[in-house]
């Protein structure tokens, strides 16, 4: 048990690091972006008619504490975004705590109910398929499968739009009502967010699956032609149990283990989906942020939010397999 | 003595993209109980496919020959495996009155299953007893097989045993349930000649002590004149000669059989060159016709070997030899 605490700790310690890591890599790239905060907002000023000096320029630099040597302001970022304050957008001018609120929340809560759907077909489905000597089903699941890679996200998220159009008089976008958009969280508001939020889930589940699938297939059959599943059938062991307690427990260690880089892959898809379906949410802030306004506050705050999940996820599937793999345990506990 | 298997005109083919394969060509033989019996033969000979065929334990693309019987004499009356179906009646010769030993006991334990765990569920599935009498059956078999410390390896997984160790285990879990008949696929191959030693020792022990029949596949001769009381060659899927363990080794009649004996390194005369039988075996898509070895037959004996397939005759009693030289217009 101690062992165990002690390999959680040092997997924590190791996650720490990572972000610190990142953090100093998403915080130069931030600096390589030409031009600074203050410059950009000088820029703006004067676009709005205001006479700037390069003064004006100076003084809104030391505002902004911009002058400071650069380790110094990259210590001082890394320590605040570990709070979860990210300093002012370059442009918005407004707190990005405040701008992002709860939108990453959601876009994540997005993401994570997409992968969460994407298995929960995935397992069983692709278990059938890896078993299953019925042609029809596997060529059916094949062709839906490869749909599903095939299709872009944009095109499904626009078919089912035009259809939900030209059917039900609504076009399905957007997370909220119009009524509950700022209205705090309640009962009535929860279950509007989840009459909306299924399309995006739905949509960015829909490629996911299809990969999970193919995953979880290519997985099962590996492990179904390994000799332990014929030792065990010699043994008289049949049916259910024989899938479930040898292959597809065996397999589920790999899946595991891609559940971080899924995740990823989910949310580097969101935006599109997002500006398709006009939801607010953070992944496409994030490519407004880099691609429009070039506001490098704004997007290194996410990025480093969307990484710090990435770790946390990878943290607990590390934790998890240590609990559900005996190699692992094994090789900490000793 | 009493006959313990039967096994009559076994035939199996495979459908594969390539076409049907024939793995195993009309293969008779039987096992009396206390009869250790090896099957021996190159890879691809046939010899896993024939073992495996007696639990029905092939893929769904093998089909069996329509005259094929295997009989299996229980105390409680013969059993027809043929006619066995689905994995309720299978059980009998899956585990329970058969039980199978791989060559790679590390890739035969299930990783992230204790060997505990599997022991237990083979005992449940066959035997009539609860989890906790289950578990202490398995410790006094690994106690048996001479494991040191048995209840902290019944709690172990594979990984953590040394390879000797694994291989005890598993015939620990294959005799746990007390068959009639063990079958071992080259269960020493894996090991080193030392703990191969102490292997065999092991089976041999356990087999007079459980009065069971063997059937011993594998390769080296060297293992056979060891452990078997009879043998059976295998080639390219037919059986081409059979009897006493010590009248084929020391009068082998087929060609092949002498290939195969004249092919052993020999440590008395370490000058000696090698002498390998000549070719490959052939791919089973461009089977022989005729005799299935007349292709690498130094005795070859023109049209009579490519054209008809040779009838078992009788060399002495009990050996028997499937080959021209011995049997019709070839018989000197």
């Amino acid at each position: 048990m101690l062992q165990f605490s002690k390999f959680v700790a040092v997997r924590a310690a190791l996650a720490v690091l990572t972000l610190v890591l990142v953090s100093f890599i998403v915080f130069t790239l931030m600096e390589l972006v030409p031009g600074d905060c203050a410059e950009r907002y000088v820029a703006f000023k004067s676009s709005q008619g205001s006479v700037i000096t390069a003064a004006d320029i100076q003084i809104e630099r030391v505002r902004l504490g911009l002058d400071q040597p650069y380790v110094q302001r990259w210590g001082s970022w890394i320590f605040n975004a570990f709070q979860g304050e990210f300093g002012d957008s370059c442009i918005l001018r407004v707190n990005i705590a405040q701008l992002l609120g709860q939108k990453f929340w959601l876009s994540l809560g997005l993401c994570l109910s997409a992968l969460l759907l994407a298995y929960a077909i995935a397992i069983p489905v692709g278990i059938i398929a890896a078993t299953s000597k019925n042609a029809v089903l596997n060529n059916s699941l094949r062709l839906v499968s490869y749909l599903g890679l095939a299709l872009p996200n944009f095109l499904l998220a626009l078919m089912i739009m035009l259809f939900s159009t030209v059917f039900f008089g609504d076009s399905l976008t957007g997370l909220f009502s119009k009524e509950y958009r700022d209205a705090p969280w309640d009962y009535d508001k929860v279950m509007d967010f989840l009459g909306h939020a299924w399309l995006p889930v739905f949509i960015l589940g829909w490629s996911a699956t299809a990969f999970a699938i193919q995953t979880v297939r290519a997985l099962m059959s590996d492990e179904i032609g390994k000799l332990y599943v014929t030792a065990a059938a010699a043994r008289g062991v049949s049916g259910r149990r024989l899938l479930m307690r040898y292959p597809a427990r065996h397999a589920l260690s790999p899946i595991i283990n891609s559940l971080g880089f899924d995740l990823n892959r989910i949310f580097t898809e969101l935006p599109i989906v997002a500006l398709i379906l006009t939801l607010t949410e953070a992944g496409s802030l994030l490519i407004e942020a880099l691609a429009r306004s070039n506001d490098q506050q704004l997007a290194g705050a996410i990025i480093f939010m969307l990484t710090a999940s990435i770790v946390g996820i990878n943290f607990i599937t590390d934790i998890i397999l240590a609990l559900t793999d005996p190699r692992i345990r094994r090789s900490i506990v000793g | 003595m009493t006959r313990l298997l039967d096994v009559e005109n076994l035939t199996l083919k495979f459908d594969t993209d390539e076409g049907r394969i024939t793995a195993v060509d009309d293969v008779s033989f039987t096992l009396e109980a206390g009869e250790v019996m090896g099957l021996v033969g190159e890879s691809g000979s046939g010899k896993s496919v024939t073992a495996k065929s007696i639990m029905k334990l092939n893929p769904g693309n093998a089909s069996y020959g329509d005259d094929t019987k295997i009989t299996l004499h229980l105390e409680d009356g013969p059993v027809d495996i043929m006619s066995l179906h689905g994995s309720k009646e299978l059980k009998v010769v899956r585990g329970g009155a058969i039980s199978l030993i791989f060559q790679e006991p590390m890739a035969s334990f299930a990783p992230a299953i204790t060997i505990g765990d599997q022991m237990v569920e083979q005992l449940l599935i066959h035997m009539d007893m609860n989890a906790k009498r289950a578990k202490e059956v398995s410790i006094e078999m690994l106690d048996r097989v001479g494991i040191s410390d048995p209840s902290m390896r019944f709690g172990q997984y594979a990984f953590e045993l040394s390879g000797g160790m694994r291989q005890r285990a598993m015939i620990a879990m294959a005799l746990s349930t007390k068959p009639k008949l063990l079958i071992a696929d080259e269960p020493t191959t894996a090991l080193d000649v030392t703990i191969q030693a102490q292997v065999i020792d092991l089976m041999k022990d356990l087999v007079k002590d459980f009065g069971m029949g063997i059937i011993f596949i594998t390769h080296d001769l060297g293992v056979i004149a060891q452990t078997a009381d009879k043998v059976a060659v295998m080639y390219l899927g037919r059986l081409i000669e059979q009897g006493p363990v010590r009248d084929v080794l020391r009068n082998p009649s087929h060609p092949y059989t002498k290939g195969l004996i004249a092919a052993l390194p020999r440590l008395d005369d370490l000058d000696s060159p090698l002498t390998p039988i000549p070719g490959d075996i052939p791919s089973p898509l461009e089977r022989p016709t005729g005799c299935v070895f007349h292709t690498r037959c130094s005795v070859n004996l023109g049209d009579i070997c490519t054209a008809k397939i040779p009838n078992f005759a009788k060399v002495t009693e009990g050996h028997n030899v499937a080959c021209h030289l011995f049997n019709g217009e070839g018989a000197k």
